[in-house]
């Protein structure tokens, strides 16, 4: 008996359904009206994020994503020539930084010795307390380079030759002359 | 044939390193040999007056020649090779402004200062012949700076020299 009623339901609901067109009662409804009245963040504060959150594979994801790709589609140029550097600069509080820099251990770094002995500070230093001293040294050493050049100019007229190509000093003492790189094509048109 | 100029202001272009010339290490010379020279003689009667005044016998060092000779040739070789193997300069050549270096242009080591004290008189002979390889020779030696294998350069720095040189000068009135 219950089965012969079960079978009748279903044959009746079947046809019913035959008979009804969806379509049209769908078309019939407002769903903007029915959507102002479902209540999204009731919804929203039914779900559990964490646990959603959870059965993500974050780690998955990362790695599906190509960072490389993502870097060289970025216009880094761009993004500097919007930077304010004046406002960076003007917010850095200088005055703390050097505070924190150890100016002690800095200048037990710097050799003295060579920084005098290639720079003449010394002299400049000893020669700032006397002026008269330094002026006569000067005058002296001036004079005696330029004796050196004469003698030796006329020494190369006599002998017929040219001391261009010779070494102004000991390799170590002297530096060479810096290649200057060729510029680019488009700096020289 | 036309006489070339001689610099009246220091130079241009820093000469720290390079090759001296003749003339600079010959007024070098000169100075220091007036320098220790000036130093034994006072050295000298300071040990005379020293003696008289302990012993009361009037003593004069300096007329003994052939001790004072000594003293002399001992004095001239620790002057030279005392401070050469120090610093790479006696007081004439500080004063000059260049120093004595090893050829490839590292610190002058003792032995090459000793050795380069002992063979200076070699250059001396046959009229000073080994001084012309200071003005002949492309790295400018001398018979006794080939010996000890030195050179001697400009520690001289004209770039600062010509700074101050035009620090000094009067500013040009302009036309």
């Amino acid at each position: 008996m219950e089965q012969l009623v079960e079978s009748i339901a279903e044959r009746v609901v079947n046809l019913v359904l035959d008979a009804i067109d969806i379509n049209a009662i769908v078309s019939q409804v407002d769903m903007d009206a029915l959507l102002a009245k479902v209540d999204v963040d009731a919804i929203v504060s039914k779900v559990d994020v964490d646990s959603l959150i959870d059965r993500v594979d974050v780690q998955k994801i990362i790695d599906r994503v190509d960072v490389d790709e993502i870097v060289n589609r970025v216009d880094v140029d761009q993004i500097v020539a919007r930077v304010d550097v004046e406002a960076i600069i003007e917010r850095v509080d200088v005055q703390a930084i050097i505070e924190r820099v150890d100016v002690e251990q800095v200048i037990q770094r710097v050799d003295i010795d060579k920084l005098v002995e290639q720079t003449e500070l010394g002299t400049i230093i000893a020669h700032s307390t006397s002026g008269v001293a330094s002026e006569v040294l000067d005058v002296v050493r001036a004079q005696g380079v330029g004796l050196d050049d004469f003698v030796a100019r006329w020494v190369n007229r006599v002998l017929r030759r040219s001391s261009e190509d010779w070494p102004p000093g000991p390799a170590k003492l002297v530096n060479p002359p810096v290649p200057v790189p060729a510029l680019p094509l488009e700096a020289t048109a | 044939m036309s006489t070339p100029p001689v610099t009246a202001a220091p130079p241009e272009a820093g000469r720290q390193g390079h090759y001296a010339g003749g003339v600079t290490r010959l007024v070098a010379f000169a100075a220091d040999v007036g320098a220790s020279w000036g130093i034994f003689t006072l050295a000298l009667a300071g040990l005379s007056f020293a003696i008289n005044l302990v012993t009361g016998n009037q003593v004069n060092l300096g007329s003994r020649q052939i001790l004072a000779l000594a003293g002399l040739v001992i004095w001239e070789f620790i002057y030279f090779a005392y401070q050469w193997s120090l610093g790479g300069k006696t007081i004439g050549m500080a004063v000059l402004g260049i120093r004595v270096v090893g050829r490839d242009g590292d610190a002058i080591t003792p032995r090459q200062a000793i050795i380069r004290t002992i063979t200076l008189p070699l250059s001396f002979l046959l009229f000073g012949l080994g001084f012309l390889g200071i003005l002949l020779h492309k790295d400018r030696h001398a018979w006794h700076d080939r010996l000890a294998r030195t050179v001697v350069v400009y520690s001289w720095d004209a770039r600062a020299a010509r700074l101050r040189w035009l620090a000094k000068q009067e500013p040009a009135t302009p036309a």
